[in-house]
């Protein structure tokens, strides 16, 4: 059994990791009808992975109900919400957000209940960003002043009313993101790059197991 | 002095609140309409479609959810109106599954207002498993990837896709990203193997991330939140949403800049009184 669970994973990954790393640099037709398949397989693969989600939240949930724990209640208004959606939307609308050039009533709860939703949370975020800057944003060292700063300028230069106001603003912002700024993050992809393919050395190599999951046999 | 400057710092959060909500809805009641200056990022955008001759394909990719509307909505719009005038041919999709109803909405408003016909000026494919291996799908063949359009039409034979086997036959991609799969996943997967132009459109708080991209020339320009969609609309002569939201966008900024300084004032004015600070 350690052969199944153990050797043929670490083997499929080893040669499936050494062929598309070569695949990328070979234009022959045979490897571009291969990495069509493949690509295909992969599609179908990531599909599952939604039935997954789908299965592990209502799991989550369930336990959460059964054993009532604090804030259980919520759980409920969720299983209840996926439920009606689900029913709404494979029942009485086929799939369909529209049907004929009319809404049809998955179409409605998706725009009158998941987009209000959505963006009412995300723009909650004005309001705790503003709190927190009021309580947080302090020049307790001079690297945080720095910061402070440049987050001051920033804020001026990207609006409208901040250009019209101290119009120097504007291309202090403008070197701020295009030098300083895409300095720092460019040294940031790079080592997470580095990072990338280091682990993606470990794992075609089979030194990088955790993947396997864990168990007796590993 | 003291007093106060304590009392401010421990000021209920309701009344900063308060003045968001303020600084908000009454710009939005009574736009002051400053004029938008546009940035040369996205001026990069704006002067390559404008290059591009009538009949050109162009994907755009509205790699977003609703919780993201409000700043790349109007950048989408933007973009449209300005490729349907270009008489460009326009491929629709979407890597993000909770995006695909808006993203359908935002296509068919489009192209109604610009009396587009879906199938032959324009296709809205939807979305489709995969991320990244969706893009090298595409990239090998457009029809294997999505056989059928968001509409349930087969993709094959319609004459907007005329002549477009795959992403090598895309001029220029846009991806309007909230986060990943977005730009960085179209570039890694699309643009670098099957090399076409591509350019972004992101949230403002994503932007300043990538502009490694944009230096390095791996996309051609930046359409960064709500300025760089207010930015574009000033380019196409057609204001919308995002060009009206800038006055509320300015005078938010201006009470969190406000609110900043005042608590670094009345931490100046506590430093001595470490223990009794909030």
């Amino acid at each position: 059994m350690i052969f199944f669970k153990r050797q043929l994973p670490l083997l499929i990954t080893g040669i499936m990791g050494v062929a598309f790393a070569l695949q990328y640099y070979i234009p022959h037709p045979v490897s571009e009808e291969a990495i069509t398949h493949i690509s295909k397989w992969m599609q179908i693969i990531s599909g599952f992975a939604l039935v997954l989600g789908l299965a592990s939240l209502f799991q989550v949930h369930a336990v959460k109900i059964k054993r009532q724990v604090p804030g259980w209640g919520y759980s409920v208004i969720l299983y209840l919400a996926m439920l009606v959606t689900m029913a709404v939307g494979l029942f009485w609308s086929k799939g369909e957000t529209t049907m004929n050039g009319a809404q049809t009533g998955f179409g409605w709860i998706y725009s009158y209940t998941m987009v209000p939703l959505q963006a009412t949370m995300f723009s909650i975020l004005a309001f705790f960003i503003a709190s927190a800057a009021y309580r947080a944003f302090r020049a307790r060292t001079r690297e945080a002043a720095v910061l402070l700063v440049a987050a001051v300028i920033v804020m001026m230069g990207r609006v409208p009313l901040g250009q019209f106001l101290l119009p120097w603003t504007w291309d202090v912002t403008q070197w701020l993101l295009n030098v300083v700024n895409s300095a720092v993050r460019r040294a940031i992809l790079i080592g997470v790059s580095m990072g990338a393919v280091a682990l993606s050395l470990k794992i075609i190599l089979g030194y990088e197991r955790s993947y396997l999951g864990g168990g007796k046999d590993q | 002095m003291k007093e106060f400057a304590r009392w401010m710092v421990s000021i209920d959060r309701r009344i900063i609140f308060l003045l968001i909500a303020l600084a908000t809805l009454l710009p939005l009641l009574h736009p002051f309409g400053l004029p938008i200056k546009v940035s040369p990022e996205v001026r990069g955008v704006y002067d390559y479609i404008e290059s591009l001759p009538e009949g050109s394909v162009f994907l755009l990719s509205l790699d977003f959810d609703p919780s993201s509307k409000p700043e790349l909505e109007p950048q989408a719009i933007a973009l449209l109106r300005h490729a349907f005038r270009k008489q460009l041919r326009v491929i629709g999709m979407t890597h993000w599954l909770p995006g695909t109803g808006l993203a359908d909405s935002i296509f068919s408003k489009v192209a109604t207002e610009m009396k587009r016909e879906s199938g032959k000026d324009y296709v809205f494919l939807g979305w489709s498993p995969g991320t990244g291996s969706l893009v090298i799908s595409m990239g090998q063949d457009l029809y294997k990837a999505f056989p059928s359009d968001y509409a349930k039409k087969p993709t094959l034979g319609m004459p907007v896709l005329e002549g477009v086997r795959n992403l090598r036959d895309v001029t220029y991609l846009i991806s309007l990203a909230a986060g990943n799969p977005g730009i960085e996943m179209w570039y890694v997967f699309g643009k670098d193997k099957y090399r076409f132009e591509m350019g972004g459109g992101s949230t403002g708080v994503m932007a300043p991330g990538l502009y490694p991209f944009l230096r390095s020339g791996q996309i051609n320009g930046l359409i960064g939140g709500l300025q760089g969609a207010a930015e574009y609309e000033t380019l196409i002569g057609q204001k919308g949403t995002a060009v009206a939201g800038m006055d509320a966008q300015s005078a938010d900024h201006f009470v969190i800049i406000a609110l900043v300084l005042l608590c670094n004032v009345f931490y100046f004015v506590l430093r001595g009184d470490k223990g009794r600070l909030a």
